[in-house]
Parts: C-alpha cells; sequence; structure tokens
C-alpha cells in the first residue's frame, strides 16, 4: 500500500504540521487556477498516480507554468498521462497543481525499515530532487536511528554538515525533519521519503517545504487507517476478487491472494507462503491469482474463501489445484472439506462446470482430506489426480500444467462427450 | 545504551554452534499456551521433545494442560511462572500479533536467564518486529521468527516453538547432516522430507520465517552452522525482500568470519517483483535490488556455477543453486559425492509422479495417464481404510443449546433449516420438505415418488392400533399426547431394525468391493451375496411386498445402490433363492437410492442413510395417527389398509385428506403446505426442538425422540394456534360468511375491525384502571424486529400475503386482521401501527380450510383446536427430524444436562 504526491500525502503532511505548497487538483475551473497563479506567479502541474510511483520528472511528466492557457495546454496533456514504473505503464488519474516554491537548496530525506541494519534508517542529502541512487556515497548520509528515542537533531546536523550542507539552511531542516519521523512511527508508515524538500525564504527565516512525497503504509499496522485516507486511493491495487477475499483477513493470515492473471486458467490453492512463491514461479501466466490459505484456517474461513474464489472463476478455468508440502499445523481434512463443500454447494447452484482437480499435499488428516475431496468429486462426476507428499510439490504443478494444456485442446471435449453419453 | 555486539557482528548473537540453538536441555515456556494454535501444537512438542516445556501462560488463567507425559502447569503471567520455580531459557509466543512485544518485553524483564524467543505468530506490524529486536538486543537474547515455525535439533529430539516435522515430526525430521534454514515453515519440513527420501538426515533446521525484519538471519545461521560438527552441509530456502542473504555472503567473501561447507539453495519468488503489495509472507517483497533475480545472481556468484541442472550436474565446493525444491536432494547428492561423503542412511525412494488416488472417469493420453501407486506406510493402511467411510463426519461435542440443522435469523427472526428459509421452504411439498430435513439437500425430481411410495406405504396399519387412540381422545387428550403414546410404541420394531442392517449391508457392499458406477461387478460379490444374503425361505407375501419387488425390478435410475440390488435380486432369482428379509431389503434399496447422492456429497453420515427409513417411518405414522374423526374419514381408512391404492398419490393431497377429510382443490394444497412450512422450525431453542434433543442426549432411539418433541408440545406451544383461531370465531360468529375465498361475501369488515379495536381498547383501559396489566391481549399483532417503526410489519406474514397475492387467493380473515391493527392505532389502543404477524396467517388459512365444515357443524370448535395443534405437530414433525439426525450424529449422551453451576433455587 502506497501512495505519491500532494494530493493525498498533503494529508499526511498536516498531521504533523510540516510545510507544503498550496495544491489545487484537476477539477479546478478556470477562475480557480487562474486565482492560484496570481497568488503564486507560478504552477507545478504533474500527473496523479496511484500507489507509489516515482521519477516523473525525470520522465518529463511534471510540468511548470506561469499563465493559464499553458496550465490549460499541461493538464490536458498529463490528465491521462502514461508513465513507465517499473515494467508497469500505468496510466494518470488527474493532475495535481501546485505552487511553485522558490528554493535556495533542494534536500532530499527518507526514512526507511532496512533489512541491512535491521532497524529504521533515515538518508539524507543537501543535493536532493535528483534519484538517490545517483548520487555519491560522499553527497548522501545513511544514518541509524533508534528506534525508542527517534531522529535525533544531531544525528541530522551532522549528516547534513557531513555531505555539504551550508549551516545556514541547517537550523531549519532540524526544526522541522523531526517532525516527520512521528509521521512514520505513529501512522503505520514503513517508508516515507521526501524529494524535494525545496528550502525557500519567507521574511528572515528560512522555510523547508515538502515538494514531493512517497509513503509506504504497513499492511498489518492498521495505525494508517487514523490518517483517514479515502480506501479508493489503494483500489487501484485491489481487484474486486481480492478485495472480497480481503474481507476474510485476520492477523493469522490465511486468506492471502494477488489476483495474477484473470484470463489464466488454473485456479490455485496455495498453502504456505513457500508454496505460494514457488507455484506461482512455475505456473507462470496459467495461474489466475497467488494465494496463501495456509495457517491452518477454519472451515467456516476455507469455505467462505472458496465460495468466492468458485463465483468468480471456475467459470473460466480449467483445473483446480490444491498445492502445498508437508503440512505442518494445517489440517487437510478441515481444509479439503472447506473447498469441496464449496465447490459442491456451488455446483448445485450454478450447475455443473467440466474441470480437472489436481491436489499436492502433505499433512496431518492427510487421506481423510484426500478422501473428502474424491468423494465429493466423485459424486460431481469431476475427473482429478490426488498426489501424495512423496511426489514433488513441483512435479504436481507441472503435471497441472500439462493437464491443463491438454484439457483446454481436447480433455473438456472428450469429458463432456462421455458424460453426456453416461447421462 | 551502547549496542550490545558480538563479533563477529555488528549487534548481538547469543549462538555459537547450531547445536546450541536449541538442546535437549534447553527449557521452554510457552506464551498463551491455550491459544488455538498452541492447544493443538504444544502438547506434540512436548511429548516429542521427552518434556522440555516447564510451563506456559495463559492471561487470566492458571491450571494444567494435558499432554501424554504428563500435564503442563500454566500461569497467569512470566512472573508467575518465575515465582512458582519453573525456570527456563526459551521462551515461545504464540499471542497475536498486537501483543507479541508486549510479551517479549515481560520475558526479558522477568527472566535473566532467558536466551531465545521464538515468535510463530504472523503479521506482526514491522513497527513492533523492530521494537522487538530492540528489546532483545539489549537483553541479550536471540529471537527467532517472527513467523517462525520454529527450530528442531534433530540429533536431540527436540522441536521449539511451531510444529515443524507436523503431528508427526519423527516420521519427516530424521537424524543426519544437514542443517536447513527456510524462509517458509513448510518448506523446512517439506525439504526435510525430500531429504528424508533421498537419504539426507537433519542436524538442525530453522524456520526463520519472512518477515521484513528476520531476526535470526543467515549470516547467523552460516556462522552458527559452520561451527556444528554435525552439519556437513546446509539447505537453504530464499525469498524476495532484504539483503540478508547478501550480507551474509559478503561477510564470508570478506572473511569476517570462516566457512567452508556446501550450501544447496533454492530461490523462489521472481514474479513476485511485479506485485506492489505481500501475498504469503509480508516480508518477500522486493524492495530495490532485492528480487529473487538479484538474489539468485548473489548465490550463482558465490557458487561461481550456473543453476543446477538435473541432467547434467554440476556443483562447486562451495554448493549450487537450485530452481525449485525438488531439485534440493539430487543437488545435495552431487554436493556429497564432491565433496567425497555418503549419505546418512539409504534412500527409500523418489519424488517421481506417484498418484495416489485417481477417477475413473475418463482415459488420459499416455504422457499423463499415470496408474495409481500405493502410497507409502502407514498412508496405504489409512487409504484401505478411509476408503470403506462414506458420508459426513462430525465430531461429537457438546450440542444443548446448539444446532447445525437449524438457526433463528437474530435479524430478520426468520428461521432457517440447512441454511434454507422456512419462507422458502413453505413453497415446497410436504415430502419434498420431509425429504429436505434428512438429506439437507432438495429432492431430484425422479427421486419424488419414491419418497411419495415409501411415506405413503407407512400410512398402512392395523386398525387396532387406533383403540388406544380413540380412548386418549375420550379422556381428553390433547393431539400431541395420544399422537406420540403411539409413536412411543414403535421402538425399534423389526421393520425399522432390519431395514436399517439391510441398508447398511447395501452400503458396506459397494464401498468394501468398490463398486463403482464405471466398473462391472466384480465377480466375489456374488459368493458374498449368497453367503450372506440369500436364504431358500420364501418371504411373506402381500400386495405392498409385490408391488416393491416389482417396483424396485423395473427402475431405471442411474443409481449404484440401486444397480447393485437389482444384481442382487437377479442372483437370487438365478439361483431360485430369496433375500433375506426381503420386504426390508426392498425397503432399504430405494431408501439407500434416494439418499446415496447426499450421503456421497457429505452432506449426511452414513448412519443417517441408514436410518432414513426410520425418519421416513415415523413422520408417517404422525400423520396417519392424526386422524381427527376416523371413523367418517374415508381417504384415512383407505389409506391406512392394506391395499396398494393410492400408493404412488402425492403424500400432500394424502395428508390433507387425512386431517380435513375431502379433496383438496390447489389453492387449498398451497395454503395447507405453506401452513407446513412456516412451522417447520423456529429454531433449535424452541421446546419442542430441545425435547427431541434432550431424548436423543438421553440415548433414546429415532422414534422415541419423536416423543420427546411431542411431549414438550401443549396448549402454549402448539396448541396456542387456536387462540386466534377462537378470536376470530368469536368475531365472525354472527356474520354470515359462505366462502371465505371469495371477496363478495356480504361483510362490511371497515366496520367490523373498527367495532374489534373499540371493543378491545374499552377492554384495555377497563383493565388498567383495575389494575390488571396482564390483560388479555389480540392475538397474532406485532413483531420484534420492526417493532419501533411507524408501521411494524413481519417479513414472514408479507412473504405469505405476496404469494398468496400472487395466486390471487383471497382470504377474508386475513384481510380484517390487516384492517383491525390500523384501527387499533386509530383507537389509540396501540403506540403505532402494529403487523399482523406470521401466527395469525397460520390462523386465517387454517380458519378459511375449516370454515365450511365448521359452518355447516360437520366439525366442532374441539376438533378445530385438535386440528390446530395438529398442524402444527405436521410441520414440527419434518423440522425436528434434522434436529434428531443433527444431535444423533454429532452429540454426546447426556449433553444436554444442565451444568451444576448454572442451576438456582429459589424459596
Amino acid at each position: 500500500m502506497q501512495l505519491s504526491g500532494l494530493r493525498y500525502g498533503s494529508k499526511l503532511l498536516d498531521l504533523v504540521e510540516f510545510p507544503y505548497p498550496e495544491v489545487i487538483t484537476g477539477g479546478a475551473n478556470k477562475e480557480e487556477i487562474q486565482q492560484m497563479l496570481d497568488k503564486h506567479g507560478k504552477l507545478v502541474v504533474k500527473p496523479f498516480f496511484y500507489g507509489g510511483v516515482g521519477k516523473k520528472g525525470k520522465a518529463g511528466l511534471i510540468k511548470i507554468v506561469d499563465n493559464l492557457v499553458d496550465a490549460l495546454d499541461a493538464k490536458q496533456d498529463l490528465y491521462f498521462a502514461k508513465h513507465k514504473h517499473g515494467i508497469k505503464t500505468i496510466q494518470a488519474n488527474g493532475v495535481t497543481m501546485e505552487e511553485f516554491v522558490e528554493a535556495e537548496l533542494e534536500v532530499y530525506f527518507s526514512i526507511t525499515a532496512s533489512t541491512i541494519h535491521r532497524k529504521p534508517i533515515f538518508t539524507i542529502t543537501p543535493h536532493g530532487g535528483v534519484d538517490i541512487e545517483s548520487l555519491p556515497a560522499d553527497k548522501k548520509k545513511i544514518v541509524e536511528i533508534d528506534p525508542f528515542i527517534g531522529l535525533k537533531s544531531f544525528d541530522i546536523t551532522n549528516a547534513l554538515t557531513d555531505t555539504g550542507c551550508p549551516q545556514r539552511y541547517i537550523s531549519c531542516l532540524v526544526r522541522f525533519i523531526p517532525k516527520l519521523w512521528d509521521l512514520y512511527e505513529n501512522y503505520g508508515l514503513t517508508t516515507i521519503e521526501i524529494n524535494p524538500i525545496r528550502v525557500t525564504k519567507q521574511g528572515n527565516q528560512y522555510i523547508p517545504v515538502a515538494c514531493d512525497i512517497k509513503a509506504a503504509f504497513d499492511q498489518d499496522n492498521p495505525a494508517w487507517k487514523r490518517i483517514g485516507l479515502p480506501s479508493t486511493i489503494f483500489q487501484s491495487d485491489i481487484s474486486p476478487f481480492e478485495s472480497e477475499i480481503n474481507k476474510l483477513r485476520t492477523y493469522q493470515g490465511q486468506s492471502d491472494v494477488v489476483e495474477l492473471n484473470p484470463k489464466g486458467s488454473i485456479i490455485p490453492f496455495m498453502f504456505g507462503g513457500g508454496a505460494n512463491s514457488a507455484a506461482t514461479e512455475t505456473l507462470g501466466s496459467s495461474a489466475i491469482f497467488a494465494s496463501d490459505f495456509g495457517g491452518n484456517p477454519p472451515y467456516e474461513k476455507m469455505y467462505d474463501i472458496s465460495r468466492i474464489v468458485f463465483k468468480h472463476w471456475l467459470e473460466k478455468a480449467n483445473v483446480l489445484l490444491l498445492i502445498g508440502g508437508k503440512a505442518n499445523n494445517t489440517d487437510i481434512y478441515v481444509t479439503f472439506k472447506g473447498i469441496f463443500d464449496a465447490l459442491r454447494d456451488h455446483i448445485a447452484e450454478n450447475g455443473s462446470k467440466p474441470i480437472y482437480t489436481v491436489i499436492g499435499r502433505g499433512g496431518p488428516n492427510l487421506v481423510k482430506g484426500m478422501f473428502y475431496a474424491k468423494d465429493i468429486l466423485d459424486t460431481l462426476k469431476l475427473p482429478y489426480k490426488v498426489f501424495g507428499f512423496d511426489t514433488s510439490m513441483i512435479l504436481s504443478i507441472e503435471y497441472a500444467k500439462k493437464i491443463d494444456e491438454w484439457w483446454s485442446k481436447e480433455g473438456k471435449k472428450e469429458y463432456l462427450r462421455l458424460t453426456s453419453k453416461n447421462s | 545504551m551502547r549496542q550490545l555486539k558480538t563479533k563477529p557482528f555488528p549487534y548481538f548473537v547469543g549462538v555459537h554452534s547450531l547445536e546450541e540453538l536449541v538442546t535437549e536441555n534447553s527449557r521452554v515456556c510457552v506464551i498463551n499456551i491455550l491459544g488455538s494454535e498452541s492447544r493443538k501444537v504444544t502438547p506434540v512438542s512436548h511429548e516429542y521433545s521427552g518434556g522440555n516445556i516447564v510451563a506456559g501462560v495463559q492471561y487470566g488463567r492458571s491450571g494444567k494442560l494435558e499432554t501424554k507425559i504428563g500435564d503442563i502447569p500454566y500461569y497467569q503471567s512470566v512472573r508467575d511462572v518465575m515465582d512458582n520455580g519453573h525456570t527456563f531459557d526459551t521462551g515461545v509466543i504464540y499471542l497475536p500479533p498486537t501483543a507479541v512485544s508486549q510479551a517479549v518485553s515481560e520475558l526479558t524483564q522477568y527472566n535473566e536467564d532467558l536466551k531465545r524467543i521464538v515468535i510463530v505468530t504472523e503479521k506482526i506490524s514491522s513497527r513492533d518486529s523492530r521494537n522487538i529486536r530492540f528489546l532483545c538486543q539489549e537483553a541479550g537474547v536471540d529471537v527467532i521468527g517472527a513467523n517462525s515455525l520454529g527450530i528442531a535439533n534433530v540429533w536431540d529430539n527436540v522441536r521449539v516453538g511451531g510444529a515443524l516435522g507436523g503431528d508427526d515430526p519423527a516420521e519427516t525430521l530424521k537424524k543426519g547432516s544437514i542443517a536447513i534454514h527456510s524462509n517458509s515453515g513448510n518448506f523446512t519440513t517439506t525439504m526435510a522430507e525430500y531429504l528424508r527420501i533421498a537419504g539426507f538426515g537433519i542436524s538442525t533446521a530453522v524456520s526463520s520465517g519472512k518477515d521484513v525484519y528476520v531476526h535470526f538471519a543467515l549470516p547467523e545461521f552460516l556462522y552458527a552452522a559452520q561451527n556444528d560438527p554435525r552439519t556437513k552441509a546446509i539447505a537453504l530456502y530464499v525469498e524476495p525482500g532484504g539483503y540478508y542473504e547478501k550480507m551474509a555472503l559478503d561477510w564470508i567473501k570478506e572473511r569476517r568470519f570462516g566457512f567452508n561447507k556446501p550450501i544447496v539453495v533454492c530461490v523462489t519468488g521472481r514474479w513476485k517483483k511485479n506485485i506492489s503489495r505481500s501475498c504469503g509472507h509480508a516480508g518477500a517483497l522486493a524492495g530495490g535490488g532485492d528480487d529473487a533475480e538479484t538474489k539468485e545472481k548473489w548465490f550463482d556468484d558465490y557458487f561461481g556455477v550456473k543453476c543446477f541442472n538435473p541432467d547434467k550436474p554440476k556443483v562447486s565446493k562451495r554448493g549450487v543453486r537450485v530452481a525449485n525444491i525438488q531439485q534440493v536432494p539430487d543437488a545435495m547428492k552431487t554436493v556429497f559425492e564432491k565433496l567425497d561423503e555418503e549419505p546418512d542412511f539409504p534412500s527409500d525412494g523418489d519424488l517421481s509422479l506417484k498418484p495416489w488416488l485417481s477417477d475413473t472417469i475418463m482415459k488420459l493420453p499416455d504422457e499423463l495417464n499415470i496408474p495409481v501407486f500405493r502410497a507409502i506406510s502407514p498412508y496405504d493402511k489409512q487409504i484401505e481404510e478411509i476408503n470403506k467411510q462414506v458420508g459426513a463426519q462430525y465430531l461429537r461435542q457438546n450440542m444443548r443449546n446448539t444446532s447445525g440443522a437449524s438457526k433463528m435469523n437474530p435479524g430478520t427472526q426468520v428461521a432457517e433449516l440447512h441454511g434454507k428459509t422456512i419462507l422458502d421452504l413453505s413453497k415446497n411439498s410436504i415430502e419434498e420438505n420431509i425429504y429436505f430435513s434428512i438429506a439437507k439437500v432438495l429432492p431430484e425430481k425422479e427421486d419424488i415418488p419414491s419418497i411419495n411410495l415409501l411415506l405413503n406405504i407407512f400410512l398402512k396399519m392395523n386398525p387396532k392400533a387406533m383403540l388406544n387412540i380413540d380412548t386418549a381422545m375420550a379422556n381428553g387428550a390433547t393431539p400431541n399426547a395420544y399422537i406420540s403414546s403411539q409413536i412411543a410404541m414403535i421402538g425399534n420394531k423389526p421393520l425399522l431394525a432390519n431395514s436399517r442392517k439391510q441398508a447398511e449391508f447395501i452400503i458396506d457392499l459397494i464401498r468394501e468391493f468398490g463398486i463403482h458406477e464405471n466398473k462391472k461387478i466384480p465377480v466375489e460379490v456374488h459368493k458374498y451375496i449368497r453367503e450372506k444374503l440369500l436364504t431358500k425361505k420364501a418371504p411373506k407375501k402381500s400386495d405392498v411386498a409385490d408391488m416393491l419387488y416389482k417396483e424396485v425390478k423395473k427402475s431405471n435410475k442411474n443409481c449404484i445402490a440401486l444397480k447393485v440390488c437389482q444384481y442382487i435380486l437377479n442372483i437370487a432369482e438365478k439361483e431360485k433363492m430369496y433375500i433375506k428379509d426381503q420386504h426390508e431389503f426392498l425397503l432399504a434399496t430405494i431408501a439407500v437410492c434416494i439418499f446415496w447422492k447426499p450421503m456421497l456429497e457429505k452432506r449426511i453420515s452414513k448412519k443417517v442413510a441408514e436410518d432414513s427409513l426410520s425418519y421416513l417411518y415415523v413422520i408417517s405414522r404422525i400423520f396417519a395417527y392424526s386422524v381427527i374423526d376416523r371413523k367418517n374419514n374415508k381417504f384415512w381408512q383407505k389409506l391406512t389398509d392394506k391395499k396398494i391404492s393410492n400408493i404412488n398419490n402425492s403424500f400432500t393431497d394424502n395428508a390433507f385428506k387425512i386431517l380435513f377429510n375431502r379433496v383438496p382443490t390447489g389453492d387449498e394444497l398451497f395454503e395447507f403446505q405453506t401452513l407446513i412450512g412456516l412451522t417447520l422450525t423456529n429454531g433449535p431453542g424452541t421446546i419442542s426442538a430441545k425435547g427431541s434433543k434432550e431424548s436423543v442426549s438421553a440415548g433414546n432411539n429415532i422414534s422415541l425422540a419423536f416423543v420427546g418433541f411431542m411431549v414438550n408440545t401443549g396448549l402454549a406451544h402448539g396448541g396456542n394456534g387456536f387462540e386466534a383461531i377462537d378470536f376470530l370465531l368469536n368475531t365472525f360468529e354472527k356474520i354470515n360468511i359462505t366462502d371465505p375465498s371469495s371477496r363478495k361475501n356480504d361483510v362490511d369488515l371497515d366496520k367490523l375491525a373498527s367495532e374489534a379495536a373499540k371493543e378491545y381498547t374499552r377492554f384495555k383501559k377497563h383493565s388498567k384502571e383495575f389494575g390488571e396489566l396482564n390483560y388479555k391481549r389480540i392475538p397474532c399483532v406485532n413483531h420484534p424486529v420492526f417493532k419501533g417503526n411507524d408501521v411494524n410489519f413481519d417479513p414472514r406474514e408479507q412473504f405469505v400475503s405476496s404469494e398468496l397475492e400472487k395466486r390471487d387467493v383471497y382470504n377474508v380473515f386475513l384481510d380484517f386482521y390487516h384492517k383491525l391493527v390500523k384501527e387499533l392505532f386509530n383507537e389509540g389502543a396501540t403506540r403505532n401501527v402494529f403487523c399482523v404477524n406470521v401466527d395469525a396467517v397460520l390462523a386465517v388459512l387454517t380458519l378459511k380450510l375449516v370454515w365450511k365444515d365448521f359452518a355447516s357443524g360437520k366439525i366442532s370448535k374441539q376438533q378445530i383446536q385438535n386440528l390446530v395443534f395438529t398442524l402444527f405437530l405436521y410441520g414440527r414433525s419434518i423440522g425436528v427430524a434434522a434436529e434428531i439426525a443433527d444431535h444423533r450424529d454429532r452429540g454426546q449422551d447426556m449433553d444436554c444436562r444442565t451444568p451444576q453451576r448454572e442451576l438456582k433455587f429459589v424459596l
């Protein structure tokens, strides 16, 4: 869960009274834009993306305008701008128009959880406004944070001094930057990055102004909900299927899903984080989603999850795959009962659907669970193969892939021919 | 405070060698020992480890957790554990995520001897995880996890923390020379299993967890593995996210610590770089430069060889990376060959595709057509045993105030049976609902004639049985009393006992011999049947028996049970023999056939399928004994005699004739089945349902469980439906209504309602003036769900009214009731417009059905009262069949008794 830009980032900065430029959104009318121009002289027009999207400046997606015509042109150009972020191309959802902040200095600042230091760290440079990775080591400073104390002013002073920040700016930065720790610490953030903080002079005082923000939230720390961000801003991340399953999410996990390919042909019930990782990799684009239903889910939860899965995907799939290693604690009978009761009930309500089931599993109550599956599949007259834990999990998955291929080419037709003949 | 550091690390690590991470001398305290996961896992760990858990903590409670090797005491806090003289060096935490950091604080604060904490909990926030590390670094405590399944030292037979190795750790965890460190708990066990099959055992296995912060990470693990004389090689499972592996490999290269043992590593999760939030492990989310591909490269560079290719196996002395965990054993073998070392023990198989179960529906192409293999021991024996089981299975539990059959929806106050509301069920015929109550699913169309056949056969009786009922009626017994007196005498009569036995025989035969639709019946079945089922003694002849024989023989239903039974009949004919208890066998054949699918679908237990005839019999008999005026009821006389006429009729139709002594119209039949449907259940809390459940709990048979239900009905429950009828009869006493279904009756309902409301208002005022607050109310108005609304309504009444409207069925009494509630409000007798509730619906429908007979003097008021009560018994007997079956499946003997602590004595 991430956000970027001031449209919603300003809400975070408000919480700790960190200065930021005045912002209007693309919904503003001509009069409002003109008023902003009259007030500030120049505006920065940026596309707004859901999620944590950076490097907009580098991609030429930031425009500075000083008149209404240019402002409207920029708005039109950027409103549905496309941006390649990582391997994904994403589309903007409107624009923001921000007050242009004159600056004498641009600072980069971030706090993040570091697995190298195994604690939070902050990174700072007075040479901000650029990619932090592109800066040489002597121009940026990484400092460990004592989580029970937070950001220490002297650490910031020392880091800025070491990286060549002129002394006159340090005082204002030291005054404002520690507020960002309060934000990081109290609202469930795992990363906050402000780039640039533009240090501007107002009267005799220097003021640091946060001109762009990126934040990542910890899904397992509900503190972010206190910010009051609209839930829709994270919804670009979440499909209707995921959203429905997420309602069942508890601290015990057991219902993690990520939709991967809605056009895929294998419904994969994966058990355990390892199976999730390895199986998704092996299945590739055949997998409709990645899942982790491990952690010994109770019957009711497994049943509810399965009802949602079948409601969304049974119609489209060739293969139902239940895959996991040798479970430590997950009761195979309970989980299989949940899945196959849901399959039975789905078919009772919606009619039969030709699908091939492949199971590869081990763990407590294994045989009882396998027979539960077998009995229901036999009754539903659906074909299946069930492998024990003495078969490699990966081979079972590869077998399911081959079945998937055969099923779409000829298996399904053959099945329909046989079953219609017998009925 | 300055950071504690242990060379060669820039932080604290309390473990020098893996063999000390956890040992036979480790003493453990489990926090939240009674948590749902711990309650199952902790006793297994304790037993496997020879009793290493000295105590547990269950906040706010103390007591003992039973294990096979002795109880584990638990206390309400860590301080109490210490105060009670228990010493331990290892804490295991099973708490929900938000409580974990507090437990860590408590453990470190109260136990200075603490060395390690294993955190099983997943989804701890990274903020708490970071604080935990800080606390433990200061206290000099190693943390394993979070989201860890624990540690196992196989040489010492010790596992601490989670459930590594599952419920039988010794099956997978064999002593050997491989140390495992895995980001996945499941893969820790799965890799151990794969390695075991290939001949490699385990020294120590660590499930590290894969949160953002991995507290016992690869650098310290490899350092400890190097110093462990038991460990010859390392198996790793790694996911994206974090720089732990890079740090470890860099430090080895930099010689921060010496390391020369080979590693076989599997890195998965390339796909995760495309997602922006975690799925599975919280920390397995790549940021910049720590995705799976990058991690693969770190290892490939370290090993100096490419990813392992099983066809051209090549490894370096440092080890090799494998593409997936199935290659771990082969790669490990190659590594051992390179080191000139032998595996720990002989291999006992391989990981090739070995299906344990397969369908028989279709033949696969050759490359996919893998034959079924015999499962490894002991699973092969389990398969043989379980193969014989069929039907749903339940864990027995206390079912006193619990039901798996019915429930009341607290929001709508509409009761449900097997997940369907009584409103939906009221659209079904009686025979459909009887079947549904037992089978938990509505019957297939083709099965309905069979259900009717059985129910109608069971109506047949010896008329002498009615003499007792006549006596009871003459003594003023209520219908529940005179019907149940006869039902109690059914006991476990030979017809039921033998048909149950026959049903069991048929089901067992099919499962034992693996008889399947797509297979020919095995030849040995013939001999078995001859020995077990056939006799030379001819059965007693009767019309019903002949009809049943023909019915079964000619049926062409697609049911394996039927085919087997037809096969048996053919054998008997060929051998010129008969079937023992042939009548019961034929009945059982039909019953098994109609309940076969719900049994295979695990909706009902095998026992319910075997008992199904008993349920059908008792319900049918309740209807048969319920006749109110048998001497004048020609329909009843025909239905219950020994002839086979009417046997294929709809049971709903027959039931109507028994009760109302006439042929129903289509609308009347609809109203009748609606009445029955609405009274099927009112949830498991009703005293009628409780009566049946208590009878089961006392160990009674099915017929007596029905008696239990009936003796728990009476004039206040079941018979109370008459109150509204009585009210209506009094109101309409002097009004000439010829046909209550006609809108053309010469009656001014507005006026009638207004007068009734005025009369009631006067009565209410008068009662209050005289201090009588418990005055008689107008029956069947108001309902709790929308009580506060300006206009209240009962969703059940609205449903029935709309169904009646759809069919254009008019009911003058219902119309009156609707007007009455408005007039009561207008007169100020009620604060808002009350609703007409479902009980009123039952009353008006019933009154309409008996109105003409009552008006003509054919039926007395007393008989109407009995009839109303009987209608309730009809519906409820169907519903309680489900409660009885459910309680017999899941309940325990005496589970309905009230515990001593809940009992009170009053003066």
